[in-house]
């Protein structure tokens, strides 16, 4: 079995789970606590890549990095990159297709807590970004964790933008998903299978130490 | 220069359950002094406490402490809570949950040459064996001790107590504002307490303000304010609950529920149509001086 | 609701679904869809009948074949595939060759006289797209085509692989990718008229593409036995094969 797909599709998610962590925490900030008008708008933004069909974000990326329009022809001059069959296309793409699944999670959790331990730390002299480190963040850990977990999983079983920008090529942008699929359409089912166990098998084992760790930190606090 | 430390005066519209109010305040306090904000519920106590502090901007006003200009809308001019040096205690502690007690006073720490200032407050408090646990570790007592003395870390020259002693029992209360007097007269700050303990004002307070729909009824003193006119000195004026209500030889034998203790009144049989069980009572109750003895001191 | 209610309403959702249409169902695949809608309304125009077309790639048409999905003709871009389905026994004939495919070098923005495939090679085709060679005849021949100039070696870092036919003429129409191969029948097709520049390959260069069709199985009482095996045999007729040299089959 060839293990460059999984280790593909590894990466990805790691790489875009991080990524978006350090985008999505000011973005979760802003949404819980700040006061501007057009908040509706940029949550809609948001949450789109959770409605939209990834085929259609996947094809309106693929105009969007193709070196015909402005911006691909930007990218490839400047940096030398296509971004339609790499990998950091597929970093970028991951990285809007799986933003909901990172804000919605952390805003939750800030929003749950209460407003008094914020304003406590103000009074106190705390800035609001040493507030925010301090006393929000730790306190969030069950939230922020649950969050990288979806941000992740949804990542490994991104198909239809990887299939759309990808191109498919081996060691670069076939992830495992896209590998299964390959498999099945040449009928290779025993291969397909052996995938699919093995994405299966490892997911699982991954989501089961996440969680296992998410209820400990519960289980520690709520002890009285 | 005034000797009042603090000058507020502010118009704020407040958003209750009833609709908006129009809240208006004006009042001074001394320095030194013990403010107590009472009134009913939804009457702007806590909006009135957060603002003093910072935490929320009334619409327009002017707030003066010391000298310096906190608030003037006119002149555009606010000062975060940050750098208002007030001392917070809220009415659920707000002790941050992930810290232990000792580090929930040490992150109200500027700078590290003051670190005595925390095992000072630990000691005064008596939860220098408590300093390693979490809040959640704690009693209701233990807490709002802890949060007493956070308020207190970065020595302010005012502080502000929304209801910090109406989740404890009547003994820890009447500890609570011994120590809190007794801070006081150590740390030389002012204080405003929003309570609706009338003992508790009594003892503590200075100066009162009743609150009621956004503006102040009634200012003044505590005996200025709750003291009826037409009681003669040696009265007394009894604020009770019917528990329970009987007749017996042409009078009311009436169980109440004063001051936190069950005491047994006998009153006239006209009283039976308000003395029934769950009413509570104001009672003006005329005192023989020549009956009176001091049982022990 | 009691539990006669329930019943009923259920019962009377399975009846809605229990009468077969009386359309031919024709599992089509992906690259052949433009030229298959002009023989379908020449078929139904001939014969009265109604034609159902489904299109896909011939992988997963062959997989929902064989779980029984309910199609009567199978039109495939290859004859791997309905091979498969020949050798699952979901057919009583062999498949049929029907058409012989074109292939083509097709870019966007490189004109006919410039595009050939020696130019692949060289430092202006960044990336090259073709089908996927495992589950595509194009790929197949493209492949083929590439390896016989001896460009293979050098080139296969560029290729990026389209999933299907539609999906690689995607990625070249795009100009995503500078220039590709594809089938002469998407260039051809009224969707694609115009777009970009082609140049046919030698047909000397690759493996002939043998497009091969093949009538499913049906059970001996079925309503539709007769009516597809008049449309099976209509792909072969004069009429049928002049559409398919019309979209540069052979």
């Amino acid at each position: 079995m060839d293990w460059q797909p999984l280790w593909l599709t590894f990466r990805l998610a790691t790489i875009t789970s991080l990524i978006l962590l350090a985008f999505a925490l000011p973005l979760a900030y802003w949404l819980a606590f700040g006061k501007f008008r057009g908040r509706g708008i940029v949550e809609a933004v948001i949450g789109m890549p959770l409605v939209l069909p990834p085929s259609v974000i996947g094809f309106y990326l693929l105009l969007a990095f193709s070196p015909s329009y402005w911006f691909g022809d930007f990218i490839e001059r400047i940096f030398g990159l296509r971004l339609v069959f790499s990998f950091p296309g597929l970093v970028i793409a991951s990285v809007l297709y799986s933003l909901p699944f990172m804000v919605y999670p952390i805003r939750a959790g800030l929003q749950s807590l209460p407003a008094s331990l914020r304003e406590a730390s103000y009074t106190l002299g705390k800035s609001e970004r040493e507030t925010f480190f301090r006393i929000l963040l730790p306190n969030c850990k069950p939230a922020i964790l649950t969050a990288f977990v979806l941000t992740f999983a949804h990542t490994v079983g991104e198909f239809g933008v990887v299939l759309m920008i990808g191109g498919n090529i081996p060691g670069v942008t076939k992830v495992a998903s896209v590998a299964i699929y390959n498999e099945v359409e040449a009928l290779n089912y025993s291969a397909a299978n052996q995938y699919a166990l093995v994405l299966f098998a490892i997911t699982f084992v991954i989501l089961l130490i996440v969680y296992s760790i998410n209820n400990n930190l519960l289980r520690v606090r709520q002890s009285s | 220069m005034s000797d009042n430390l603090l000058d507020i005066n502010i118009r704020h519209s407040l958003h209750t359950a009833n609709g908006t109010l129009p809240m208006e305040i004006a009042f001074t306090l001394k320095e030194g002094n013990i403010l107590a904000v009472t009134g009913p519920s939804g009457a702007g106590k806590t909006t009135l406490l957060k603002q003093i502090a910072g935490l929320i901007g009334p619409e327009s006003g002017k707030i003066m402490f010391g000298g310096q200009i906190w608030l003037d809308t006119n002149a555009k001019k606010s000062f975060p809570p940050q750098l208002r040096n007030t001392g917070f205690v809220f009415q659920d502690y707000a002790l941050f949950p992930h810290f232990t007690v000792e580090e929930n006073l040490s992150f109200a720490l500027h700078n590290q040459d003051d670190k005595g200032i925390v095992s000072e407050l630990l000691e005064a408090t008596e939860l220098t064996q408590l300093s390693h646990r979490k809040p959640f570790q704690l009693s209701g007592g233990q807490q709002q001790r802890v949060a007493l003395a956070r308020a207190l870390v970065r020595k302010p020259h005012l502080l502000l107590l929304d209801e910090p002693f109406a989740a404890l029992d009547y003994s820890m209360r009447f500890n609570l504002q011994a120590l809190l007097l007794k801070f006081q007269q150590q740390f030389r700050f002012s204080i405003i307490i929003v309570t609706h303990d009338i003992g508790e004002i009594f003892r503590l307070a200075d100066q009162v303000i009743v609150l009621d729909n956004g503006k102040i009824e009634k200012e003044g003193t505590p005996a200025e304010v709750f003291v009826k006119e037409n009681t003669a000195p040696q009265d007394l004026i009894i604020h009770g609950e019917v528990l329970t209500c009987t007749q017996q030889d042409n009078q009311l034998h009436v169980n109440a529920l004063i001051e936190n203790k069950i005491k047994t009144l006998i009153l006239p049989l006209h009283m039976e149509a308000e003395m029934i069980p769950g009413n509570n009572f104001t009672l003006h109750y005329p005192i023989d001086s020549g009956q009176i003895r001091l049982i022990n001191s | 609701m009691n539990f006669q209610r329930i019943s009923l309403l259920f019962l009377s959702l399975l009846a809605g679904c229990s009468s077969p249409s009386e359309k031919i169902v024709v599992a089509t695949a992906a690259n052949v869809q433009y030229v298959m809608k002009e023989i379908q309304k020449e078929f139904e125009k001939e014969s009265g009948k109604q034609l159902q077309l489904v299109t896909g790639s011939s992988g997963k048409l062959t997989t929902q074949i064989r779980e029984g999905a309910p199609f009567d003709v199978f039109v495939s871009a290859d004859t791997k595939y309905p091979l498969e389905v020949f050798k699952n026994g979901g057919t009583d004939a062999a498949p049929k060759v029907y058409a012989l495919g074109t292939l083509v070098l097709w870019s966007k923005n490189i004109s006919e006289k410039d595009l050939n495939t020696a130019l692949l090679g060289t430092e202006k085709i960044r990336k090259i797209a073709i089908p996927n060679p495992r589950t595509a005849p194009y790929g197949e021949a493209a492949v083929q085509v590439l390896k016989s100039e001896n460009l293979f070696a050098s080139v296969e870092k560029k290729l990026v692989y389209g999933e299907s036919i539609a999906q690689t003429a995607q990625y070249i129409t795009s100009g995503s990718a500078e220039a590709g191969f594809n089938a002469l029948s998407i260039v051809l097709s009224p969707e694609m008229k115009g777009q970009g520049h082609y140049i046919i390959i030698d047909s000397a260069a690759y493996k002939p593409i043998q497009q091969s069709a093949i009538l499913l199985r049906h059970s001996k009482d079925s309503p539709k036995k007769e009516s597809s095996k008049q449309f099976y045999d209509f792909l072969f007729s004069g009429k049928a094969q002049e559409i398919f040299k019309k979209y540069g089959y052979k």
